[in-house]
């Protein structure tokens, strides 16, 4: 665990690099301020720090391609990933005889690298982790939802794989909670900024001679919104105190779902300015659309869920006191 | 004592005792019924010193954190061994006692409550005063020898049973608002009290009409300062949505374990179980979290309206969820067990009401959690 002084000050500087930059140069200071340092450290505090600020200065970075690297128990954790396919949380790749066939995502760290690290399902529930050369893979840039995130799709029908002679399926679920950990930290980031814009601007807008933050009906769209995400917010904090599969899928369905809530009312309360392009709202409301997506939307994890507890007819018992 | 040694303990208690602490009742049984049982599983609980253990010494407890309480409370319901509704009001009006009642008298009365002798309610709403707790009326008048209360509460939770009532009273001028009520402890076994249960649509009286006529109250039985009485209104709120919350949440979880159970395939969907279950999970974390501030001694305040909203809806999610899934118990069933989920259907309803409304609570987070200022 990393010192208290040196989480502060780690978390200052994180925060200055978000509310500067964005994209390579983000990257750039996030190298100079040790993020990858505290990510092998302590990866569960680091995520928590910097996810956070991510999503709540609207930046992208490559750190979610070294988060799932470090929780493959990569080394190299610079790597660029191939993440999976929108929705999903599977494995994007299928490995037979040295082979492997992708269907996934990545950010444009997948642009710059000469090799990609892929999770490669290959027999009965088990995976090969290994990497492959980007000039076998198609690489499309994505435009779509959300143009700043800089998304490429990533596919591939037989390309060479070179397997690390240890990757195995667990690494693959510890790298998906601490994925989904980092998103669901990043999602809260973004629902928070968005509620704190539609706070500011319901105490500087008047009609009818006063601020429309004296209408109940306001007040109570902006209190359903700060109670969806403090619901979330508290599963995704029990995540990062005692991580599993379970409790990380519920966090980021609940991060999903919440922020989606809180984007909803925000929006009602932003009104004609919050529909115009000049204002920063839609450009978080993207994110967060795009977000849920990577690694299990809320949709998909929830029904995962339920099958599951109708399966098994039993609720697990998650957060002992 | 610390949390894992009383969990391995009381869990193999709660093992041992498991035929003598089951109710003899079948489903939610009759009110009489639950309060027989209240009482028997609090003495076992408190003559093993379960009951005691989180409670100060010096009002018979036996130390340590209030997360002990908590434990308790959760091993209890999650056992269908207590209802949390009667359960709940020892979380809530203990702590009251134990700070704003002369210590003699918290030393006298709290054993009583913690053992199972006696029950207490809780005289706030009155006909003209649901969410506007600040505008009351009922009046205690200052004698030479005490006060004189003459007024009438409603929804007065277990009035029937009840030895003893935390009563907020007016004492300032009529429109003196929050700043001129005080807090009571009243006997109810005094004269000129009367008590008359409600039949609510869940099918129990356990809400009562109480009228008071010129009831004479000693000044000893003051809790709090004199005309600051909101202060103690606004202390136990908090813990309502504190430990007892905690102990709903529990009991929350068994009846959609419960549901789990009875449900036949394919009545319900996978997308609305996956829901409900996270609602419940949220409001666990979120509630574990309280749980812990409590125990380091943190003054809990608007942010447990946080919690109210989260089990409030996850109270209505649950048992809608019943109706979906168990549709012909619920509806025409005539058996113990779906009485019992028709009774807690219905109560659910009044999840989003009782104890400071949606609305109320919406308010409150606005205002103090939002700090979007007053909303005049």
């Amino acid at each position: 665990m990393i010192e208290t002084t040196e989480v502060e000050l780690f978390e200052r500087s994180v925060r200055q690099a978000t509310e500067r930059h964005t994209g390579e140069a983000l990257d750039g200071a996030l190298r100079e301020v040790g993020w990858l340092e505290a990510l092998t450290d302590d990866a569960f505090t680091a995520v928590s720090i910097l996810f956070p600020l991510q999503g709540a200065a609207n930046a992208v970075s490559f750190a979610l391609d070294h988060v799932v690297a470090t929780g493959l128990g990569l080394k190299r954790t610079t790597e660029a990933v191939v993440l999976p396919r929108l929705g999903t949380w599977a494995a994007p790749g299928a490995v037979t005889d040295g082979r492997v066939a992708i269907r996934g995502l990545g950010t444009r760290a997948l642009l710059r690298s000469d090799r990609a690290v892929v999770v490669a399902a290959h027999e009965r529930g088990r995976f090969k982790v290994g990497t492959v050369s980007t000039s076998d893979l198609n690489v499309r840039p994505v435009q779509g939802m959300d143009p700043a995130f800089g998304l490429v799709d990533v596919t591939a029908d037989d390309a060479g794989f070179g397997a690390y002679p240890d990757g195995s399926g667990d690494t693959w679920s510890a790298a998906v909670v601490l994925a989904q950990l980092a998103l669901s930290y990043e999602i809260l980031g973004a629902a928070r900024a968005v509620l704190s814009l539609a706070r500011e601007h319901a105490l500087d807008r008047i009609q009818y001679g006063r601020p429309i933050s004296k209408f109940q009906a306001v007040r109570h769209r902006l209190a359903e919104a700060l109670v969806a995400i403090e619901g979330a917010d508290a599963v995704v904090t029990a995540v990062r105190e005692e991580p599993s599969s379970e409790l990380a899928a519920m966090a980021k369905a609940l991060a999903g779902r919440g922020a989606q809530t809180a984007a909803r009312h925000c929006q009602q309360v932003l009104a004609g300015i919050g529909f115009t392009a000049e204002h920063p709202f839609h450009r978080y409301f993207r994110r967060i659309l795009l977000l849920d997506q990577l690694f299990g939307s809320a949709r998909s994890l929830t029904l995962e869920l339920g099958d599951e507890l109708l399966r098994s007819r039993r609720l697990p018992m998650l957060l002992p006191l | 004592m610390d949390l894992p040694t009383f969990r391995k303990t009381l869990d193999d208690w709660l093992d041992q005792y498991a035929s003598q602490l089951v109710p003899e009742h079948d489903g939610r049984g009759t009110l009489d019924e639950a309060m027989a049982q209240l009482a028997k599983v609090k003495r076992l609980c408190y003559e093993s010193g379960w009951m005691r253990w989180g409670w100060p010494e010096r009002v018979g407890g036996l130390g340590g954190s209030p997360i002990l309480r908590a434990y308790l409370g959760e091993a209890l319901n999650a056992r269908d061994i207590v209802e949390p509704d009667v359960y709940s009001m020892t979380e809530v009006l203990a702590p009251t006692m134990i700070s704003f009642a002369a210590p003699e008298l918290a030393a006298d009365m709290v054993p009583r409550l913690l053992r199972g002798d006696e029950i207490w309610c809780q005289g706030f709403s009155e006909p003209g005063t649901g969410s506007n707790l600040a505008s009351l009326a009922c009046r205690a008048i200052r004698t030479d020898d005490g006060w004189r209360v003459t007024g009438q509460k409603v929804w007065t939770s277990y009035a029937q049973y009840a030895k003893r009532c935390v009563l907020l009273a007016r004492t300032g001028s009529q429109d003196s608002a929050h700043r001129g009520i005080t807090a009571l402890f009243v006997d109810m076994d005094s004269p000129g009290i009367t008590v008359r249960p409600l039949t609510a649509m869940h099918g129990s009286d356990e809400f009562c009409e109480v009228f008071y006529d010129d009831v004479a109250v000693p000044f000893e039985r003051t809790l709090g300062e004199v005309d600051r009485g909101w202060a103690v209104a606004m202390d136990l709120l908090p813990y309502e949505r504190s430990t007892s919350l905690w102990h709903r949440g529990a009991y929350l979880q068994r009846r959609l374990e419960r549901l789990l159970a009875a449900v036949p395939p394919d009545a319900l969907s996978a997308g609305e179980v996956g829901e409900v279950a996270q609602s419940l999970l949220a409001l666990r974390a979120r509630s574990r979290t309280t749980q812990y501030r409590m125990a380091e001694g943190q003054q809990l305040g608007a942010e447990t309206s946080i919690d109210k909203v989260l089990i409030a809806t996850a109270e209505q999610n649950v048992m809608d969820l019943a109706v979906h899934g168990i549709a012909p118990d619920v509806l025409i069933g005539d058996d113990a067990t779906s009485e019992r989920w028709r009774a807690e259907y219905m109560y659910s309803r009044a999840a989003t009401i009782y104890g400071g409304t949606a609305e109320i609570q919406r308010n409150i987070i606005a205002r103090r959690l939002l700090d979007l200022g007053d909303d005049r």
